[in-house]
């Protein structure tokens, strides 16, 4: 009877095992029905991941107050909508003066460089015991959000669209190991690979042999096929150490994103690339010292004073 | 009688899956933070007779495979609970000093929630998958293991009662 019972385990965890690896048999083929199972899925869960973030959010902050030893979180979060919206006025001003330098230029030759974009909250982040960098916005297919759209902050390029549901969509991070995008070096046009390392920085990998790079110098997005899965121009990181390896057949260098991704709140996803190549115009810049004045004192000695003291 | 004991234990896995993707998952702990879901699996597991070990674990690997987040194929989840919580029931099923003492519970979820998050990292990389670099990982695992140290004691005591409300097994921990 007790060999039965064993006989009646093995046989059930045989049949798991064989179920377990068709099933990923089927999916490593792209049977589409196992996607639709995933997307259900988000479609069940994203209204407790909104609820979550709300009932969840003052936790979150007293987390976050304890991160950032003694700051107040409402005082972050004020001066991050303050940054947020100077730095997206700074862009588009720049913008304007890219399109006035054209018109000087009389060459007439791309239009302005404006995004469209769709501004979305960040409702859920993925759990990175999955080994994978993602987060979920409240917008999605209803929206006009796409896959493979490029979604930025305030600071410059934060991932790309992933998945897409009816009413929110998964992002892939710009730290997502499997994230790779062309980039190229603001001024100098020396173009590259980057690739995500799982944390805020990131691995660029230089094409030419010919070229060198240094440390400070900016990346932008080099842009793709159709602007998609990423628009042109876009700030990404600054360069902040390089590899001089002797074996090496190009040059490497650590990059740090501009996105900050530990306090994504709100993203903004393009929707329409600009009809135009942005160039260098969208480079953040660089923070300039301010120059302390020199004081000078002139001393005028008193008409009164005698050395006997009388 | 088996329909009604997997109903609930299907409902208890479920309410923790919701709760670890929409709570847990958002707090963004450091050094990688816990799965209470996992916890949840492992603990049932080392509860369960090494069959519905097993069945356990395919449940859970499947509802773990539908988590959006998830980057892996359907099935890895699946595959690696399956395997591990059959391992766990087989070890402590019938080792009364093994599921009578809650240290040993304790100890054993952790080091079985490592060798998890070990073993899908590299069936993921055997996979195909892109794996994160090696401090990277090392701290997930690490943290994870020692963050599953302090929440496993705090959720003991309530898996315990559910799984002996399923089950009606009336465990002494």
């Amino acid at each position: 009877m007790r060999n039965g019972g064993e006989n009646r385990g093995r046989l059930l965890l045989v049949i798991l095992i064989v179920s377990s690896l068709f099933l990923i048999t089927l999916d490593l083929r792209g049977v589409n029905v196992l996607d639709g199972l995933r997307s259900g899925t988000q479609t069940v869960l994203s209204p407790f991941q909104r609820a979550g973030n709300v009932v969840l959010t003052p936790v979150k902050n007293f987390v976050n107050d304890i991160t950032n030893l003694g700051r107040t979180r409402n005082q972050i979060e004020d001066l991050r909508k303050q940054n947020q919206k100077l730095r997206e006025q700074l862009i588009s001003r720049k913008n304007q003066d890219g399109e006035i330098e054209q018109l000087k230029s009389i060459l007439d030759l791309a239009g302005t460089a404006r995004f469209k974009i769709v501004s979305t909250k960040v409702i859920a982040q993925g759990s990175s015991l999955a080994f994978t960098r993602t987060i979920t916005i409240d917008a999605g297919s209803g929206n006009g959000i796409k896959k493979n759209m490029t979604v930025i902050s305030g600071e410059g390029l934060v991932g790309v669209v992933k998945e897409v549901f009816a009413n929110s969509a998964i992002v892939m991070l710009a730290t997502d190991p499997a994230f790779k995008v062309g980039v190229r070096v603001a001024g100098s046009q020396q173009i590259g690979i980057l690739a995500g390392l799982g944390s805020n920085t990131a691995n660029l990998q230089l094409l030419d042999n010919q070229t060198t790079i240094k440390v400070g110098d900016i990346l932008l997005a080099r842009g793709s096929v159709n602007s998609q899965p990423f628009v042109p121009g876009v700030p990404i990181g600054r360069v902040t150490s390089v590899s001089n390896a002797a074996g090496a057949v190009t040059q490497s260098a650590i990059v740090k994103y501009f996105a900050n991704f530990g306090s994504l709140g709100v993203v903004s996803v393009v929707v329409r690339a600009p009809k135009a190549d942005p160039r260098d115009v969208l480079t953040p810049v660089k923070p300039v010292p301010t120059p302390i004045p020199t004081v000078t004192v002139f001393v005028t000695p008193s008409p009164s004073a005698s050395p006997s003291g009388n | 009688m088996l329909l009604r004991r997997f109903g609930f234990t299907g409902t208890i896995f479920t309410f923790f899956f919701i709760a670890q993707e929409a709570a847990v998952s958002q707090l963004n702990f450091p050094a990688g933070g816990f799965s209470i879901f996992l916890i949840l699996t492992l603990l049932w597991a080392a509860l369960s007779t090494p069959e519905v070990a097993a069945a356990v674990g395919f449940g859970a690997g499947i509802l773990l495979d539908l988590s959006p987040s998830t980057s892996g194929p359907l099935g890895h989840w699946t595959l690696i609970l399956l395997l591990m919580s059959y391992a766990i029931a087989f070890f402590s099923y019938g080792d009364e000093n093994m599921r009578g003492n809650p240290l040993s519970l304790i100890l054993l979820v952790s080091l079985a929630q490592v060798i998890v998050l070990f073993s899908y990292l590299v069936t993921g990389f055997l996979l195909g998958n892109s794996v994160t670099s090696f401090a990277q990982s090392a701290i997930t695992i690490a943290g994870s293991g020692l963050w599953t140290l302090v929440v496993t004691p705090l959720m003991l005591p309530a898996v315990a009662w559910l799984h002996d409300l399923a089950f009606d097994s009336r465990l002494r921990i």
